[in-house]
């Protein structure tokens, strides 16, 4: 028997490992509570659209440095004379520069920091959907094939590592701004949203393809593996049809953890000029340009430091709660915490090295 | 009695009027001496004469190496009138203005005790050639100075110097009335002969102005001293220009602008290069201004270039539009109030200036004239650096297009590699972008010949962005550039400018205004701005 989180007894024999872990998941009201929190910074960047149309009447990069607005009864500029755009002006002129304009642009800030949430969710979701796709990929090769492939994958995947991932990023992201990246045939032009994401993408993947291809040395040596080469199951059924399976908990983790990661990294970039391109907004961007006017308009660089620091938070809480659920040695701190024998073991192989 | 009454009393009042002279003399005249401390935002691009090219550059410069000629240590257009430096004289210009003949001053020194010679003169222009010299292209109508450039071997056959008269005599190969301006900037200036042919930035040579650099630590700081030999000998025989307040002057990169701020309102730093952060600018005005803080002028033109060759603005109606659409105040907002709006292609303050507004804002007109052009093809890159009010002043433009009806794709490339990517033919999609230009010098040449003549499109460092290039206009800056800048010359420059404007291969939006910005200590009224090398080390005195 083990106990929930209340110390309720329940019922484990005969349930399988993905409901087991969606159970553990429930109880684990934290990582609920972030997870609630993302859902909510998804809704909020989703409504983008209907805010910018229906309310702020502006799209995100229209500038209005000459505009004047009826706030309270009362003309104001846009921007002054002096260059200092307009501050939050909350519902006084129905919504209009809400949270002030984002520069001497005067564009709305409020629109452009949903816009660029959806920008920012978007580089850190595809960049790290193409990062588990790669390194899963690699890691299942190298970690099941050995051989000559591994030592060429791996020290591969050494020299990628080798440089700093900020440094290799932005060298990357300076080469590909003026003639963008020509790609089996396809063509991305330098200004594109897919150069920040396959940059980040890319640079990211040792950091996940490495641990996993220890765990498949680890998964390569077991008994079913032995059972279906017995069987007489080729290399390619075996990889994605044996080990794949085994090897999803950390998987999921990792993409979880990943796109918190590749959100801090985009901001990065974006902030130094190599990330997202001008004059789409994201939230690092959003801080690059309010970084101009930190002394007269802080709230221009708190606003989208907030929105990143809460979504990486969430993820990241969320992301430990499900390696928690997953994990089978977490399953063991479960149990023990139940009362039942703690046999002691490892965390998930590499999930700590993301955070080098 | 009354004779002695009168007396004392004219002795009295003489007595009196001394005393309020000294005590006036006393405190407008200063301290001399100390070490007075600034900063910069970067370092400058060399702190090599014959490299330099940028206004940071020759700031820090200006009072170290003299070209034979130099400009007047003085503020406003006074500053633009070209003097002798280490020539005895202005040149004499014969055979048709294709001669320059000068007389080096007898007795200068570099300030490492080294005597200059004239045929030092030569070999400043023939390293500047073998360092692949910004400059250089100013100094390709001396007599064999191409082919030197090509092969770099041998000598300019067009300079002859002689050491022992101090005579040097420049053959050009056709008359150029720019020449004497050209001669005033600081690539020429002559080093002594042991000088590395390589750049010197971490140890530049000897000095034969007022300061020398005594040390540089490129990336981080430099310094000056007074340049041992000046006040014996090269003071004596360069009057004209001044000897400096201050014994040592020390030079720190300070890259955040805000904290340059700070320390110089706390007295920690006494001068700051760069202008106070728009984010701050504002509020240093209203406490300072006029007293630490004085807005300076510039001879500068900021602008977006139209590729008159590519669609679609190869229709001038198009560039007329962009022209009508663009407001030049909302430009003034987007840089806080450090641009003066102006609509054409020379600045307030550039000999030939006359100032017209061929293109008032008006967005009905331009799309009228965007519906009259009708252009097929409304895809267009636009193209600026990352200077954060430049990159918003091209947002803002991306913006007026848009409007216009054109689909946009901006591309924003550090400033460091801006010159050198929208320069070179190879770059795609180069259809319009943002520039400014500074002068090199107070002619209005400098800017129809490198931006506009058809000659100056090259497939690498073009500075033709808008690749202009309409023959008779290109026969009208030939020919201008041969003759010696007058009052005749200079009418025709105005005019010159509005032709330009009515092509309308630009889109020209203001001229910049910088700033001088010192601590308490310093004595603002006495700091000289000179419109080509911005602030003069030589004027900076403690109050």
């Amino acid at each position: 028997m083990a106990a929930g989180a209340n110390g309720e007894a329940t019922p484990t024999a005969g349930v399988g490992p993905w409901r087991l872990a969606l159970r553990r998941l429930r109880r684990n009201r934290i990582a609920l509570a972030f997870l609630g929190l993302f859902v909510l910074i998804v809704a909020f960047v989703l409504a983008a659209p209907l805010w910018a149309n229906h309310v702020a009447h502006t799209g995100p990069n229209e500038t209005h440095t000459l505009q004047r607005i009826t706030a309270g009864g009362e003309k104001r500029d846009v921007v002054d004379p002096e260059g200092k755009p307009i501050g939050p002006q909350w519902f006084e002129a129905g919504g209009k520069f809400f949270l002030g304009a984002d520069s001497r642009l005067g564009r709305d800030e409020m629109v452009r920091l949903m816009y660029g949430g959806r920008t920012s969710l978007l580089v850190g979701f595809a960049s790290a959907l193409i990062t588990t796709i790669v390194a899963t990929f690699l890691g299942l090769l190298a970690g099941y094939h050995r051989g000559w492939i591994d030592p060429v994958i791996s020290r591969s995947m050494d020299v990628l590592w080798a440089f700093p991932v900020f440094l290799l990023a932005i060298s990357l992201g300076i080469g590909l701004a003026v003639g963008g990246l020509e790609f089996f045939g396809l063509h991305i032009s330098g200004g594109s949203l897919w150069i920040p994401i396959l940059i980040i993408g890319v640079v990211m993947v040792p950091y996940m393809a490495r641990p996993l291809r220890g765990e498949v040395l680890a998964l390569r040596e077991k008994d079913f593996v032995e059972a279906a080469v017995a069987q007489g199951a080729g290399s390619t059924r075996i990889m994605f049809s044996e080990i794949l399976p085994n090897l999803w908990s950390t998987i999921i983790v990792f993409f979880t953890l990943n796109i918190a990661n590749n959100m801090l990294l985009e901001a990065g970039l974006s902030y130094l000029g190599v990330g997202v391109q001008p004059p789409n907004s994201s939230w690092g961007t959003m801080i690059a340009t309010g970084n101009d006017l930190i002394t007269s308009a802080p709230l221009l660089t708190i606003l989208p430091g907030t929105m990143i620091l809460l979504t990486v938070l969430a993820l990241n809480v969320f992301g430990d709660g499900l390696r928690d659920a997953l994990d089978p040695k977490s399953k063991v701190r479960f149990e023990a915490h139940a009362g039942v024998a703690a046999t002691g073991a490892a965390g998930t192989a590499g999930v700590g090295e993301l955070g080098r | 009695m009354r004779k002695l009454g009168s007396v004392l009393l004219v002795l009295a009042l003489l007595t009196a009027s001394a005393v309020g002279l000294a005590a006036c003399g006393s405190s407008s005249s200063g301290k001399e001496g100390g070490t007075m401390t600034g900063s910069y935002a970067s370092f400058p691009d060399y702190l090599d004469p014959g490299l330099s090219y940028t206004s940071e550059g020759w700031t820090a410069l200006w009072d170290t190496y003299i070209p034979l000629l130099t400009y007047k240590h003085t503020s406003g257009p006074e500053g633009n009138e070209v003097i002798p430096g280490l020539a005895k004289s202005l040149p004499k210009i014969t055979n048709g203005g294709k001669t320059y003949t000068l007389e080096l001053r007898k007795g200068l020194k570099y300030s490492d005790g080294t005597p200059v010679k004239a045929s030092d003169f030569p070999f400043a222009v023939e390293r500047m050639f073998r360092i692949n010299s910004g400059g250089s292209p100013f100094y390709t109508d001396i007599v064999g100075a191409e082919a030197f450039a090509e092969k770099k071997t041998s000598h300019i056959s067009g300079i002859k110097a002689a050491d022992k008269t101090g005579k040097i005599v420049i053959d050009l190969v056709k008359p150029r009335g720019t020449f004497t301006n050209e001669l005033g900037l600081m690539f020429v200036a002559p080093l002594p002969q042991d000088t590395p042919i390589k750049n010197m930035t971490a140890e530049p040579p000897p000095a034969t102005g007022p300061y020398a650099i005594i040390k540089s630590q490129p990336g981080r700081a430099w310094g000056y001293e007074r340049n041992p030999v000046w006040a014996s000998t090269n003071g004596k025989l360069m009057p004209e220009i001044p000897s400096g307040h201050v014994d040592r002057i020390d030079i720190t990169v300070i890259r955040n602008d805000s904290t340059q701020v700070n320390e110089t309102e706390q007295g920690k730093i006494d001068w700051m290069q760069p202008p106070p952060p728009p984010d701050l600018l504002p509020q240093v005005k209203s406490k300072y201004e006029g007293t630490q803080l004085r807005t300076e002028s510039t001879i500068s033109t900021y602008y977006f270039w139209m590729n008159m060759k590519r669609p679609p603005f190869d229709d001038l109606k198009v560039r007329q539009a962009v022209n009508y659409a663009l407001d030049p105040r909302a430009m003034e907002r987007i840089y806080a109030g450090s641009i003066a709006p102006t609509q054409q292609i020379l600045p307030p303050d550039m000999p030939g200036y006359k100032k017209f507004t061929l293109y008032p804002h008006n967005m009905g007109k331009a799309q009228q004239l965007m519906k009259e052009a009708n252009p097929s093809d409304r895809n267009i890159t636009i193209w600026a650096d990352n200077e954060p009010e430049n990159a918003e002043a091209t947002q803002y433009y991306q913006d007026v297009l848009n409007k216009l009806g054109f689909s946009t794709k901006l591309k924003e490339i550090n400033a460091d590699n801006y010159f050198s990517i929208i320069g070179n033919e190879n770059t795609p999609d180069l259809d319009t972008g943002w520039f400014d230009w500074y002068e090199d010098y107070p002619h209005p040449n400098d800017y129809f010949q490198p931006l506009l003549s058809g000659e100056s499109i090259l497939p690498t460092n073009n500075s033709n962005f808008s690749q202009t290039d309409i023959p008779e206009l290109n026969a009208k800056i030939s020919r201008l550039g041969e003759e010696t800048l007058g009052p005749k010359q200079e009418a025709e420059y105005a005019e010159l400018d509005r032709e330009f404007m009515e092509q309308a291969p630009w889109a020209p939006y203001g001229t910049r205004t910088l700033t001088t910005f010192v601590s308490s200590a310093i004595d603002l009224d006495k700091v000289i701005w000179n419109p080509t090398f911005e602030d003069d080390l030589t004027s900076f005195q403690f109050k």
